[in-house]
């Protein structure tokens, strides 16, 4: 398996004042493609602090992180969304749908920032939302889907963009179990049958067995590392 | 990037209609000020823009068309007989008393002119001829004086400066600025009306055609060198400095100004706030989009158009209430010019309001801090 991302004593201090707080501490992993990678630990353990850096949207205060081997540690701010365009998408546990616009112009929308022609966009936003069990509500607005269907337009969205990466933060943390599940399924499906590199931040120890992998994260460390019995 | 705008905007329609209301306010407001301004400054050099003739030759230090001193009416000779003048003719402009039907009196301004060739004279007659002011105590009244005047009549007599003078007739469209009406009378009588300010040797301007060989610019060289103690103008300059006086010297083009600026900046206020407003609550999704690749330029673009299309729908509909109003400021006697060139400046001047509006949001969107994304 080819390595999606690889990071080196990866570490971020967040200064309050004169206090300062280490939120990640020397973190070294190598996530590869075609894995679904679970990052589990208590709320404040550095998870999602980890996730906000190998996504590209916060600098380390020390360490490396490649993206398909690209050092993207020094790069500045003009290069950094390139790297996120070509590389990487996101699910927020929040969704972040535009409620203005309906299920697959929220897909689309990705898909025309990515500069896809339109009629493969069309394509591709229907497809998506087939595959995710929303070709009956792909023209509704985000206010008359329910938590799951909005989470399932959200990894449409992520997957449309045919990025290598997603990550995925507290994806099911807003749905119950059964709809949270379900979502993860899916995800998990769709991201082995495109040999895509999936990492999630969840304190959800109900969806473990959907992952590949599990980084156990406490005090901004990996404490521990479980690998699926397949 | 306008579709979604598009989008964004018809989906919250009560916001989308408080800026709407915002933007059409100031807009219809700027409309109405720079039409009503431009038709003062329409008014306060019509004469001189219709009057034929290339230079126009006024006393020394002269301000305005309304308030020039009396030259020598020598200095007509003088002007015909210099290189490359066609004709030259002579025109008064004074101030007078006009006694009212029903008793009282109101100021009104003079302006003599020979009635042989009309120059200087009104230029459009609803009733009578222009001509007709001609050898004896004869008035042209516009109809624009009405107001002030009452119901004035052709063969009507009133008074003006203690002389019994018979209106021949209704001149249309010679509005004045000072609000004093204006009556046209002949030269000569104009001459006898004021003795002690005109007199029979006098004349408070001199116009002057260009022979078709020569540039104004060399024709007014050559009065200059010829004539001491007057001004000489271009038509087009004079009418210009006497706009200006008004603009500059009374305050009147700083007032306008004023009411545009704050129309201006309530417009940007209330379309600055409604899009900064719908930044904020956009601020997760515009967030994901930045985490996904978009550019900060893509989320502007999507900005500046929310920001556009307010100017436009704003825009046209201020333009649709300004012409259905033009009707009323014509009814009030007010001139409102709306031209080509005043709706390209507004339409400019909305989208300047708009965009700059949108420029607080735009710093909101640089400043995104990408951990809003992980907060649930």
């Amino acid at each position: 398996m080819d390595a999606a991302i690889v990071t080196k004593d990866l570490t971020k201090i967040y200064a309050e004042g004169r206090i300062e707080v280490k939120a990640v501490s020397s973190v070294t992993l190598q996530l590869n493609e075609g894995e679904v990678v679970g990052l589990l630990g208590p709320s404040g353990s550095g998870k999602t602090t980890l996730l906000s850096m190998i996504g590209c949207i916060l600098r380390p205060t020390d360490g490396s992180i490649k993206i398909y081997g690209n050092e993207i540690t020094g790069m500045d701010e003009t290069t950094l969304p390139n790297i996120r365009k070509k590389y990487i998408s996101f699910i927020f546990q929040g969704f972040n749908l535009f409620p203005a616009l309906t299920a697959i112009e929220n897909v689309l929308l990705i898909l025309k920032l990515k500069g896809i022609n339109k009629n493969v966009s069309n394509q591709r936003a229907k497809d998506l939302l087939t595959v995710v069990g929303l070709s009956e509500r792909m023209h509704f607005l985000p206010r008359d889907l329910s938590g799951g269907q909005k989470q399932r337009v959200a990894v449409a969205r992520a997957l449309a963009a045919n990025s290598p990466i997603i990550l995925a933060d507290e994806p099911t943390g807003n749905l119950d179990y059964t709809n949270g599940r379900k979502v993860m399924e899916i995800l998990r499906n769709l991201a082995v049958e495109q040999k895509r590199c999936v990492v999630v931040s969840t304190h959800d120890n109900r969806i473990e067995d959907i992952f590949d992998r599990i980084l156990l994260m406490e005090d901004g460390q990996i404490i521990n590392e479980k690998r699926r019995l397949s | 990037m306008f579709y979604v705008a598009l989008k964004i905007i018809s989906y919250d329609k009560v916001r989308s209609f408080i800026t709407l209301l915002g933007v059409v306010f100031a807009v219809s407001l700027i409309f109405a000020q720079m039409g009503i301004y431009l038709g003062l400054m329409e008014t306060s050099s019509i004469i001189i823009d219709h009057t034929p003739g290339d230079i126009w030759i006024t006393s020394k230090n002269c301000k305005n068309f309304d308030f020039s001193q009396p030259l020598p009416e020598y200095l007509y000779y003088h002007v015909l007989s210099t290189e490359g003048v066609q004709w030259a003719e002579k025109l008064i402009v004074t101030w007078g008393i006009i006694k009212q039907k029903e008793g009282g009196t109101e100021q009104v301004e003079v302006v003599g002119y020979n009635p042989d060739t009309g120059i200087g004279g009104p230029w459009k007659m609803k009733i009578g001829d222009s001509r007709a002011v001609k050898n004896g105590n004869f008035t042209i009244v516009d109809d624009s004086a009405k107001r002030r005047l009452g119901d004035v009549k052709v063969g009507e007599y009133r008074e003006v400066l203690w002389k019994r003078l018979e209106i021949v007739g209704i001149s249309q469209d010679v509005k004045s600025f000072t609000t004093a009406p204006i009556i046209f009378t002949s030269y000569r009588l104009a001459q006898k009306l004021d003795p002690n300010w005109i007199g029979p040797d006098k004349t408070v301007f001199v116009i002057a055609k260009v022979s078709p060989k020569y540039s104004v610019e060399q024709v007014i060289k050559n009065l200059k060198k010829r004539l001491k103690g007057v001004d000489v103008y271009s038509k087009e300059s004079f009418s210009m400095k006497t706009r200006l006086y008004w603009t500059i010297e009374t305050g009147v083009g700083f007032s306008f100004l004023l009411t545009i600026s704050i129309s201006f900046l309530i417009g940007m206020l209330i379309v600055g706030q409604t899009i900064y407003n719908s930044t904020v609550e956009h601020i997760k999704e515009f967030g994901t989009l930045k985490a996904m690749g978009a550019s900060n330029f893509d989320i502007y673009k999507l900005i500046f158009s929310q920001a556009l299309i307010n100017a436009l729908l704003g825009y046209f509909m201020s333009l649709i209430i300004t012409l259905l109003s033009v009707k009323i400021y014509e009814a009030t006697e007010m001139v409102m010019v709306v031209n080509m060139w005043v709706n390209v400046l507004i339409l400019g001047l909305t989208m300047l309001m708009c965009l700059s509006s949108a420029l607080v949001s735009i710093r909101k969107i640089k400043k995104i801090d990408p951990a809003i994304l992980f907060r649930g």
